[in-house]
């Protein structure tokens, strides 16, 4: 029967239909039968046994008298005396406070400088700047710190070989000064991006004013642009220290030669030792976890509410540039000084002892000795093409499990009313404030002292729990603000159109959210590559991924090949992350 | 058919005195296009979204045709994608990764009846004909302009042959031209169609264009319904004559009664008015006179006007609003005269025209000011 000829009036006349209240909801059960509700259920679950149990279980183990023993277990605060009452713990908590303490400021003040030359200034060439930003997702924390220890090591190091030409005093990297240097180096593009979102979101409009009531630019910048800026630097300061406290490979690779302990180190190294002390492991990760989470608490607050998506939202306007005249010259030096000194010094040095068949400084007699027989060795070197083909499995898998459960808690938290959905929210962002060592040895403990039906110790699915739970929040970070730019109507409209809610979510919304989950995917598969502080707790003979065996590689002394291995994912890594660029760029145009 | 009996809404997660829906009632014969008409926050749009079971009610029943939709208190509730209900909502809700047939032809393929594919773009091109889109069926829907989004909005909510089609303030994101053009478009296929529908809107104009019936709200209460002509000719509440724009409003009292007219006795003189309800004598009423029953001249030829000033003037293009004091009272007259060439502080007498100014008993001096918070909201 077509639209235009059918006859009205249409529905047969009275008498209820008696098989509709059937279709209806009625009390507990039809609440489960509303696969809205039913998935709030499991998805909350999911989330909520993700994101407590790495911190709760480390949490246990510091309390308890033994752990992992088959003797009497008791409750406790033994560690916590012990290992707080001793000075060598307090030298401990000095070094990583000193350490994350200064990165964090050097960090945010180049990172913020940069970002304004940017965002409010005419320096020239601010594509500079710009690539050097994204280097914190090429260039894998483990490289960076690869590079900068051939750099600066202490004797062959390249630029310790300039330096002593040139009659100045060499650097020695293995210091706490040289963590604090090569950590500033990587964590530093991350303030300047946060940097660029807090300058180019400040309405100029608040500075016009001020240089309409009459006053001179350098009094606008200090009482107001300072000022509106303030949050966001103390912000970036505080997020800088969690990030730096809560890592891997700097510590360990930099500061172990030097004898220079911070928490991760001596973590790592207690769990290498026999018997393991699992109680002072707790205790020490139960303490970076507090430090942590007050440093983000605070972070968010300083920053906030919506500071979370603030990165890549951003609205249209361009604000007013401050033109620098002569010194703008100045500014681009800058923007080269950091360019070369975070992005081309350390590639430079990756790719020329990629080249050599054993590490020896720049010259011209080493140029003779170039060759490709590194990247030949690649695949002969035993466990290395395993432990690449790992780390694409559980990065892929990390990616996909972390796309589809933040979309569906995109869902619940955006779209839907559902009792709960804040706590929710919460849960998905627990994992942020958890440094990644503690969660890599709170899944270990969880994993080897809970009586699970299926033993998962020494499966790469141990490691893909562990990536899903540190990608989530990024996963979120992606596609809430892609969700929450879908009209509500849209999905009204399919439901009026008498469409399941099923099929809305496949037809209407997951087309829609295509950029945002790919972009959420890819970067994912991006975190998962390179992490390396949660990895190295938890892999096994056989499921080594590729971060651990550049660490290992690294510890016995073949440098050459694991410059060559370097290479090829920092290759690797910039082709996915332009392809995130394309995504997000044209889903930040497409849809308003 | 639809019938509403007791609906009522809370404000989710608020301790308001006030329901978003407040107990309504409400029956729209098969057929017919009715109007929820009020300013913002009156609870049409809460209405509305109940009836296509986009929100839960909190006490009440809807029946579409004779099915029961909702009833609370009986636990029974159907799915918006179980009613046979069409929805046309503000924003057009267009999906912006699919063409303008394939939106169309959504319902036809999601829906509870589906249908195979060629069938479905058949009767989305029938659809899209009918609103006069053929030719764009296979646009991109965002390259399509908001006025044949809208279009192509109503399509799809026509396709699936619903019982009850339910428009939320669909003309209200388009530009002045293109709403009429919609409006007509949307009246012409609704009468073709004979399909009962729900209309909600905050424009009396257009309420007054496409409606059989207009239901004014309030509150989340219905303050009166009618059909247009009455509603517009004589309403019987004062929040009704405010809000179709009759802004001149004067206190008087009634010195004659009659069947539908009474003689009342105002400031300024006397005037014969119509009375929507029975007006005793000696009562208070006020009196509301539309600007364009006030004519404005500069002689009193006629001994009935009442002299005032000229405060200040509104150009409309194909009138004059003038703003004239007179005594303690602002009234608004409109000119429809190219030229009256009036100035502020010239002299003017006001002339009201005869039977065509509202009585509406007083209530406020009535019950002693009881109901003083009534006015607030009619500005909108």
């Amino acid at each position: 029967m077509s639209l235009i000829s059918r006859s009205r009036p249409a529905p047969p006349p009275a008498l209820a239909d008696p098989r509709r209240p059937a279709r209806s909801t009625q009390g507990l059960r039809g609440w489960f039968r509303d696969p809205r509700n039913l998935l709030l259920a499991v998805v909350a679950l999911v989330v909520a046994y993700l994101a407590i149990v790495p911190a709760a279980t480390m949490g246990v183990a510091s309390l308890q008298s033994q752990f992992l023993s088959t003797g009497p277990v008791h409750w406790t605060f033994r560690h916590y005396t012990e290992t707080l009452g001793t000075a060598d713990f307090w030298t401990l908590v000095g070094n990583s406070f000193g350490y994350a303490a200064a990165t964090a400021v050097i960090s945010t003040v180049i990172g913020f400088g940069l970002a304004y030359l940017v965002a409010r200034t005419d320096t020239p060439a601010k594509f500079f700047a710009q690539v050097a930003a994204l280097v914190p997702l090429i260039i894998p924390g483990i490289l960076n710190t690869v590079a900068w220890a051939l750099l600066f090591a202490p004797h062959t190091g390249a630029l310790n070989v300039l330096l002593r030409d040139v009659h100045l005093p060499a650097f020695d990297i293995y210091s706490l000064a040289g963590m604090v240097l090569v950590q500033s180096m990587h964590v530093t593009p991350v303030a300047f991006l946060m940097g660029t979102a807090a300058f180019s979101q400040m309405d100029s409009s608040l500075e016009e004013a001020a240089l309409a009531s009459g006053a001179p630019p350098l009094r606008v910048f200090r009482t107001i642009t300072a000022r509106l800026i303030r949050p966001a630097v103390l912000s970036a300061v505080l997020l800088m220290f969690v990030q730096t406290i809560s890592t891997f490979e700097v510590p360990q690779l930099i500061g172990v030669p030097g004898r220079t302990f911070v928490f991760v180190s001596r973590i790592y190294n207690a769990l290498q030792a026999f018997p393991t002390d699992y109680g002072t492991v707790g205790v020490i990760g139960v303490f970076i976890l507090v430090v942590a989470t007050l440093g983000l608490w605070l972070s968010r607050r300083l920053s906030g509410p919506g500071a979370g998506v603030q990165t890549i939202s951003g609205k249209g306007y361009r604000p007013t540039v401050t033109e620098l005249g002569r010194w703008r010259w100045l500014g681009l030096a800058a923007f080269v000084l950091f360019f070369v000194v975070a992005v081309a010094l350390p590639l430079l040095m990756l790719v020329w002892s990629s080249l050599l068949p054993g590490y020896e400084p720049p010259s011209w007699s080493a140029l003779h000795h170039l060759t490709l027989s590194n990247y030949r060795e690649i695949w002969h070197t035993p466990g290395l093409v395993d432990s690449v083909r790992n780390s694409l499995i559980t990065a892929v898998l990390a990616g996909a499990v972390v796309t589809v459960l933040s979309s569906l808690v995109a869902y619940i938290t955006v779209k839907t009313k559902a009792r709960g959905r804040g706590l929710l929210d919460g849960l998905a962002t627990i994992p942020l404030a958890v440094p990644s060592v503690v969660m890599g040895v709170g899944i270990l403990y969880w994993y080897l002292s809970m009586p699970l039906p299926v033993h998962l110790y020494g499966t790469l699915t141990i490691l893909v729990i562990a990536f899903v739970t540190i990608g989530l929040p990024y996963g979120l970070r992606y596609i809430v603000p892609g969700m929450a730019q879908i009209k509500d109507e849209l999905e009204e409209a399919a439901a009026a159109s008498g469409a399941s809610w099923p099929r809305t979510f496949w037809r209407i919304y997951v087309p829609l959210l295509v950029p945002s989950l790919a972009a959420a995917f890819l970067y994912t598969v991006i975190v998962a590559f390179r992490e390396i502080s949660a990895a190295i707790f938890l892999y096994t003979q056989g499921t080594q991924v590729v971060s651990v065996t550049i660490y290992q590689q690294w510890s016995n002394g073949s440098y050459p090949v694991v410059a060559a291995l370097g290479v090829v994912i920092v290759v690797f890594l910039a082709m996915i992350v332009a392809i995130v660029r394309l995504l997000t760029r044209r889903f930040g145009l497409n849809r308003q | 058919m639809i019938e509403v009996r007791g609906l009522t809404k809370r404000y989710p997660g608020r301790t308001v005195t006030r329901n978003a829906v407040d107990g309504i009632d409400l029956e729209i014969p098969e057929g017919k296009l009715v109007t929820l008409l009020g300013p913002s926050g009156c609870g049409k749009t809460t209405t509305l979204r109940l009836i296509a079971g986009l929100e839960r009610p909190d006490a009440g029943e809807i029946r579409i045709g004779s099915r029961l939709m909702c009833a609370p208190a009986e636990g029974v509730f159907v799915g918006v994608h179980h009613r046979p209900i069409g929805v046309v909502f503000q924003s057009y809700a267009v999906w912006p990764h699919m063409t303008a047939v394939q939106n169309v032809m959504f319902p036809l393929q999601s829906g509870q009846k589906r249908m195979g594919r060629t069938e479905a773009r058949r009767r989305a091109m029938e659809a899209l004909e009918m609103v006069g889109l053929a030719e764009f069926a296979d646009r991109p829907a965002p390259a399509l302009s908001g006025g044949q989004q809208q279009r192509v909005s109503l399509a799809r909510a026509l396709t699936r042959e619903p019982e009850v089609l339910l428009l939320d303030e669909p003309l209200s994101n388009l530009d002045a031209g293109l709403r009429d053009r919609v409006r007509d478009e949307i009246r012409s296929v609704q009468q073709r169609l004979g399909i009962t529908t729900v209309f909600v809107t905050h424009d009396q104009d257009e309420a007054l264009a496409v409606s059989d019936e207009v239901v004014v709200m309030d509150h989340g209460r219905i303050v009166e319904r009618g059909q247009a002509q009455d509603i517009y000719r004589c309403p019987r509440e004062e929040f009704t004559a405010r809000f179709m724009g009759i802004s001149n409003s004067l206190p008087g009292t009634v010195q004659e009664g009659g069947q539908d007219m009474a003689e009342i006795s105002l400031a300024h003189g006397r005037l014969r008015c119509l009375t929507p309800a029975a007006a005793p004598v000696g009562s208070r009423v006020n009196v509301f006179i539309r600007p364009e029953s006030l004519r404005l001249s500069r002689k009193d030829s006629s001994g009935r006007g009442w002299k005032g000033t000229v405060e200040f003037s509104i150009y409309h293009g194909d009138c004059w609003d003038y703003h004239v004091r007179v005594g303690d009272t602002l009234l608004r007259s409109r000119m429809y005269r190219e030229k009256v060439g009036l100035a502020h502080g010239d002299p003017v007498f006001v002339v009201p025209e005869e039977e065509t100014a509202i009585a509406i008993a007083d209530k406020i001096a009535a019950s002693d000011g009881a109901v003083a918070d009534k006015d607030e909201s009619w500005a909108k």
